[in-house]
């Protein structure tokens, strides 16, 4: 201003008269336009210089923006998102730090809360998991696991999600009266056609308060850890009452069952006017969805392999456990069997690293233990046989000692009893010296017995017989191998006696029949004997072994009621005596 | 055992939810007509030796005028159309109501209820034009839901009729 009025100061100087008004005029145009002119100059260089516009908008872009929000108009918005958009996707682009760092303390606690939920329901299903782990169910879940070769844990979570549908209404759509009504076990209901008719009520009502263009409905309600899901067909509407969360399949076996019924009632369903009876048929149908679909599935397929499989594993369990105690008990059967076994002596027994054992001692006489393992159906590679050799004085070990030391002839029999070893029967005197003198050296032996033993020999003499004609002192012809015979037995038997310690002596006995005088008999007697001692003697027969005396007819042999037995009469007997030596 | 669905319909405040509250087994609040427009109850009438269970849709009073509440009335085989003659505007509404169940399905069988029996001094209605109903054959019944009178009757004639014109 003060510039402006040194010029209109200055303006008269600059006039002159003819130009002068022009000249006026210009100063007072100049005058009054001039600032407004400069002004716009001004204006101009601030709009056509970037610069200079972008430091003017920048002093009132954040209070414009404000404004704009606080007037409410939602084209701000809408023209700042895509920018904002690709803002956020170069940012990402160039560095994505920057934008996960800025949204850190967001997604901290969003991610936080989102592990703590999915952790709480894992924790549910692994307490559920403990909880079965060893219940029947539990062991059939892990069979299951191995066999779908899923973890444990996520059969545990599928099984977790158990349901229970419990009630199922078949209801006639257009009426909403009750065609049908099945319950589960222990649920207590409200009457059902009354429930039926709410139900198709509040269908209804859901269809016409919130109709969409295709005529969709009500499909299910959630009230708590109720659910109740609607399956709706041209005639009957199918709704199931549910506790807990059915899985998705079971929403297909609704719309199965409502095309199962729609198709197997179609009669009466067209025909319906409020009798409810044929629909009872429908009762199957229904039941099979109060067990649900999921489960129907696995009960229908499972157990069939659950089953056989357990079968398998029981009966190989009862075979591997009926095998082993079989074979225990044909072990222990063995074990009794040997322990009777005379010489044998089981002192342990038992099974270590797969293989039965026995242990004890057994005398070489006895049964071969090896062979009782046979009977029993038992392979000698799973049981070890380990006895030591002992000598058994079982009875019957020492009486098949003694036989077998000894070695008695035919007719002889060995017994041994609490030490006694009894011989019984006929034997040669040869023998009995060496039953004598080894006898009572046999384990298990303490005392011999030979009171029912015969010397064979003695018998054999005392047997003789030879036979002499009537009145005469000479032996009837063919009788010498007799003599010779009894002569061998002799010497045997005086060989025995000095063995034993005895003295043997045979006397030579001398008979006559009864006819003729008695004192010619006598002496008749008398000489057979003597021919008889003559004959042995020169057998080789010592003389003092020999003692021979005449009876007459004192001993007669028989009875004379016949000539035989009058013949056997005229003859010449032995007897043999055995007596202790002298010392 | 056979079963009709039945509506109860009439103006606002005519009594039918006295009816059935008195007269029929219910197991919902009542507050359902007011939330979704109805409520479903059951009488069991017994005609001709054998028992009918009558499943009984009782309209929210005001809801009725509205068409979409009309598809409630939807498989029904017969219902009680309730006036209070102490209200001359119910018979209107009543009247109006029936030619638009008839307009919409037909003839049904249904049966005029004049509820309110106990107030006959405060009748405000044309009495006329109930005889005329009656003598044209028209069912008419005489109710109270307070003093229970005409209610069986009123169950047992709609039945009748509805067996009568289901055969």
């Amino acid at each position: 201003m003060p510039e402006q009025a040194q010029r209109r100061a200055d303006l008269p100087e600059n006039q002159a008269p003819p130009e002068s008004s022009d000249r006026a005029f210009e100063e007072l145009r100049h005058i009054i336009i001039s600032p407004e002119q400069e002004q716009i100059v001004e204006i101009r260089s601030r709009i056509e210089n970037p610069e200079r516009r972008i430091k003017d908008v920048s002093s009132v872009v954040a209070e414009a923006i404000q404004m704009r929000r606080q007037q409410g108009d939602p084209t701000l918005s809408q023209a700042l998102a895509p920018t904002v958009e690709e803002v956020l996707r170069e940012s990402v682009r160039s560095d994505p730090h920057i934008l996960a760092d800025a949204l850190f303390p967001v997604m901290g606690p969003a991610i936080r809360k989102s592990i703590t939920e999915t952790l709480r329901s894992m924790l549910e299903s692994f307490n559920e998991a403990l909880e079965h782990s060893f219940s029947l169910r539990g062991i059939q879940w892990r069979i299951e696991a191995v066999r779908t070769g899923k973890s444990f844990a996520e059969i545990v979570l599928m099984h977790s999600l158990l349901f229970r549908v419990e009630q199922v209404f078949l209801i006639h759509r257009e009426t909403g009266l009750a065609l049908n009504h099945l319950t589960a076990p222990s649920v207590t209901t409200q009457d059902p056609s009354m429930v039926a008719g709410m139900l198709s009520a509040i269908q209804q009502f859901v269809r016409d308060s919130f109709a969409s263009p295709r005529e969709e409905s009500l499909n299910s309600m959630t009230v708590g850890g109720l659910e109740v899901w609607i399956e709706e067909g041209p005639h009957v509407v199918i709704a199931a009452v549910i506790r807990g969360h059915a899985p998705a399949d079971y929403r297909i076996a609704l719309k199965e069952a409502v095309e199962e019924i729609e198709a197997h009632f179609a009669l009466p369903l067209a025909s319906f006017q409020g009798d409810a009876g044929p629909f009872r048929a429908a009762d199957a149908r229904l039941q099979n969805l109060l067990v649900t679909q999921h489960r129907e599935k696995s009960v229908a397929r499972k157990p069939t392999m659950a089953i056989a499989a357990g079968a398998l594993f029981l009966g190989a369990a009862l075979g591997w456990i009926s095998h082993a105690a079989y074979q225990h008990n044909k072990f222990s059967r063995l074990v009794s069997s040997l322990s009777r076994q005379p010489g044998i002596v089981v002192t342990s027994y038992g099974k270590s690293g797969g293989r039965w054992h026995i242990r004890g001692f057994r005398d070489p006489l006895a049964s071969d233990p090896a062979s009782e393992l046979a009977r029993y159906q038992l392979s000698p590679d799973s049981v070890a046989l380990q006895f030591a050799p002992f000598f058994s004085l079982d009875d019957a070990m020492v009486t098949l000692r003694a036989t077998n030391l000894l070695a008695p002839p035919s007719g002889v029999k060995l017994t041994e009893r609490a030490g006694t070893l009894a011989a019984s029967g006929m034997a040669p005197s040869l023998w009995m010296a060496r039953f004598n003198e080894r006898g009572a050296l046999i384990p298990g032996v303490a005392s011999l017995d030979t009171t029912q033993l015969q010397n064979g020999d003695i018998v054999a003499l005392e047997s003789v017989l030879l036979t002499f004609p009537v009145g005469q002192a000479k032996l009837e012809p063919g009788q010498a191998s007799i003599i010779s015979r009894a002569a061998v037995d002799l010497k045997t038997l005086r060989h025995y006696a000095e063995l034993t310690n005895q003295t043997a002596a045979l006397s030579i006995i001398g008979h006559t029949d009864s006819s003729g005088i008695e004192g010619a008999n006598q002496v008749l007697s008398s000489q057979r004997a003597a021919t008889v001692a003559a004959l042995l003697m020169s057998n080789g027969i010592p003389r003092e072994l020999l003692v021979s005396r005449g009876v007459g007819t004192a001993q007669p042999l028989r009875n004379e009621d016949n000539e035989q037995a009058r013949h056997l009469n005229r003859s010449v007997t032995f007897h043999v005596a055995l007596s202790p030596s002298a010392p | 055992m056979l079963q009709k669905k039945i509506c109860m319909l009439g103006s606002f405040s005519v009594g039918k939810t006295s009816l059935v509250r008195r007269f029929v087994e219910s197991i919902f609040d009542e507050q359902y007509q007011t939330t979704i427009g109805v409520k479903v109850d059951k009488k069991i009438v017994e005609l001709a030796g054998k028992q009918i269970t009558l499943v009984l849709w009782d309209i929210h009073g005001e809801d009725v005028l509205q068409s979409m509440r009309m598809t409630y009335l939807r498989g029904m085989s017969g219902y009680l159309l309730v006036i209070d003659p102490t209200r001359r505007q119910t018979l209107e509404d009543a009247l109006a109501l029936e030619a638009r169940v008839q307009q919409a399905m037909g003839l049904i069988p249904r049966v005029l209820i004049l509820n309110k029996c106990d107030l006959i001094a405060d009748w405000d209605i044309d009495l006329e034009r109930i005889s005329a109903f009656e003598k044209s054959g028209q069912a008419v019944v005489r109710t109270s839901a307070k003093t229970g009178q005409g209610v069986e009757e009123a169950f047992s004639t709609l039945g009748a009729a509805v067996l009568h014109s289901a055969a």
